[in-house]
């Protein structure tokens, strides 16, 4: 199918701009617990809490090798569900890790939890509601943090993820490499009906039962469009497409690999975690000096 | 040094396991049964108008479970049926939410999406959280989190067969990771099952499969050995109560298995071990190099399909 992106809310800097100032105004309030148990003789990890807008209490992993920094960084932006996991053991060697869980996921469930499906149409019908504004500064406020960490090497920050990667990266201009998989936003209006399966379908099930909505719904996703997000990416980027036979393949999201700035580096998913995992770890590794990357056993 | 930081085997297939059976096994579980059939499974099933849609009805579903537990899962049903209606269930992986089955059901199945104890809205009572759950009172296999775990998988074969819609000589069971983990599980525990597949099963050859690997959830077990060293002798006992090599002599309905050669999560040389203890006669492997945790599940789920097909469709 073709995709044709409509143009950017006027608004939508200043829509980003104010979230971005009302998150300025809150203190970080980083806390730092560490946890001996999920410790190891090369790592420290910690329960990092943070404070975000609303204000809202957020929680990540974060782990820090032991050793002479600074260290690269390699965040973690969260998927769509309620955990988000500890970094990998290798990862963890080499790189300040963050793991964020955002406001609803586990650990960052009081007062708000996050229901699945459920959670991509909080409060959908405006955008100064929609639970996804607060998930993006929750992301950001990670970037601040990181900021004002000794063992942090700021010249060195990676995001990886979905979406939310694309969104903390642009931004957040400190983030100097991206490595994503468009999922949950891209040419929602369009992509979401060619689909029955969870958690597009979600977005199906709102208009359907509130098919008077239907036009906020889509105008709150215009804020929320990551084709409006890549011109502001400044970091090296790799973007993970699907196949010719897949509902992301590189034809549909012809629009969003335009709008970047600076053309992104293509990665064609092999749709085996190996495969993947090995392409982005290695990536990672020649970007930063490290040549070869440290893989699991299995993936050796 | 671990046996991890030491050269692989070359051969994942001939790796074996060092996974014993307990010599009450059969005993511990006969009691545990015992336990969860006292106490009466209240099912109700709830409409949720938001999820359905003209081709299928949604609806939220509760039951009881061990220890009073109170368990959550989603039912689907096609609007357009001819009764009676062959089943599936899937069952969740270990961080993942529980499945809402709905394009499932369109192909003509009354669908069950699990969700056991801990998961999303089955975790008011019970809630370990992630991680958490693999090592909860695991040097104790009477209070170990997977024994009311275990159960209120098998339970949903319960709910199934109260259902005046759903044809109890055709219900089938599938899942990823844990959700194959518990395929196996119920496949061998509940003769009802007519059919199952699983994909890169979890909780299988665990005393193994810590020594192969430092990813989630496994590294969980190893965290804990090196925080609680002297509890190893009790973690390995209480493992062996719970591990899926142990239980599946014990299915004998039609099943297929998926692996990935590079699976870093759920290690190939546990999935060799767990299938070869199947004592299903009917029962296939596929094997798929190149491919990790997923198990090249991207193409595996046609043969999947259609095998589901054969079995509770007659196709």
């Amino acid at each position: 199918m073709t995709i044709s992106i409509p143009p950017a809310p006027a608004d939508f800097d200043r829509y980003w701009a104010a979230t971005l100032d009302e998150l300025a105004a809150l203190p970080i309030a980083a806390e730092l617990t560490p946890i001996p148990m999920r410790s190891t003789d090369f790592a420290t990890l910690y329960e990092l809490r943070l404070t975000s807008i609303g204000p809202y209490r957020i929680f990540s992993y974060y782990s820090v090798p032991k050793g002479d920094g600074p260290f690269p960084v390699l965040y973690h932006a969260p998927g769509y569900g309620s955990v988000v996991h500890i970094a990998a053991y290798e990862e963890r060697q080499r790189y300040v890790t963050v793991a964020l869980r955002h406001r609803g996921q586990r650990l960052s469930d009081q007062p708000f939890a996050a229901a699945y499906p459920g959670l991509l149409t909080t409060g959908i019908t405006d955008p100064s509601t929609y639970v996804y504004r607060g998930i993006v500064a929750d992301c950001c406020r990670v970037i601040d943090f990181l900021l004002q960490r000794p063992e942090v090497d700021a010249d060195r920050i990676a995001v990886v993820g979905d979406d939310l990667a694309l969104f903390t990266a642009a931004l957040r201009p400190q983030v100097d490499a991206l490595y994503f998989a468009p999922t949950l936003f891209y040419a929602a209006s369009q992509l979401a009906p060619q689909t029955g399966s969870y958690p597009l379908e979600e977005f199906n099930d709102y208009v359907r039962s509130y098919p008077e909505q239907a036009g906020e719904v889509w105008r709150t996703l215009s804020y929320f469009e990551p084709t409006h997000f890549a011109p502001k990416v400044a970091a090296d980027t790799v973007l993970v497409t699907g196949n010719e036979r897949d509902a992301l393949s590189p034809a549909v999201l012809a629009p969003l690999i335009q709008a970047f700035a600076r053309p992104p580096e293509l990665y064609t998913t092999a749709h085996s975690g190996y495969r993947d995992g090995v392409h982005q770890a290695s990536w990672l590794a020649q970007r930063y000096g490290f040549g070869e990357p440290l893989l699991p056993p299995h993936w050796q | 040094m671990s046996a991890m930081d030491r050269a692989r085997p070359g051969d994942p297939a001939t790796y074996g396991t060092r996974v014993v059976k307990p010599a009450d096994f059969d005993a511990f579980w006969e009691e545990v049964l015992a336990q969860a059939a006292r106490i009466p499974l209240n099912p109700i099933m709830k409409p949720v108008p938001l999820r359905s849609t003209p081709e299928v009805e949604v609806f939220e579903v509760y039951y009881d479970s061990l220890d009073g537990v109170r368990v959550a899962g989603w039912y689907c049903l096609p609007r357009e049926r001819t009764e009676p209606l062959p089943a599936m269930v899937y069952y969740p992986g270990y961080i993942s939410e529980p499945t809402l089955p709905k394009a499932q059901a369109r192909q003509g199945y009354a669908t069950f999406g699990a969700a056991p104890r801990g998961k999303l809205r089955s975790n008011r009572q019970y809630n370990p959280g992630y991680p958490g759950l693999l090592t909860h009172n695991i040097i104790d296999r009477h209070t170990y989190a997977y024994r009311g775990f275990y159960v209120d998988a098998w339970r949903v074969i319960d709910f199934l067969l109260s259902r005046p819609e759903v044809d109890p000589a055709r219900i089938g069971v599938q899942g990823g990771s844990q959700g194959g983990a518990l395929t196996l599980l119920t496949a061998a525990m509940r003769p009802e099952v007519r059919a199952a597949a699983a994909q890169a099963p979890y909780l299988a050859g665990m005393i193994d499969a810590i020594e192969l690997t430092h990813s989630y959830p496994y590294e969980e077990i190893n965290e804990y050995l090196r925080l609680h060293p002297e509890h190893r002798p009790a973690v390995e006992e209480t493992l062996a109560y719970f591990d899926c090599i142990n239980f599946v002599d014990r299915i004998r309905c039609p099943i297929i298995v998926n692996i990935g050669l590079n699976d870093n999560v759920c290690p190939p040389e546990t999935g060799f071990a767990v299938f070869e203890a199947i004592g299903s006669p009917d029962k296939k492997l596929y094997t798929y190099p190149g491919h990790g945790h997923d198990a090249n599940r991207y193409e595996h789920d046609a043969i999947v399909a259609e095998f589901f097909r054969h079995h509770l469709m007659g196709a």
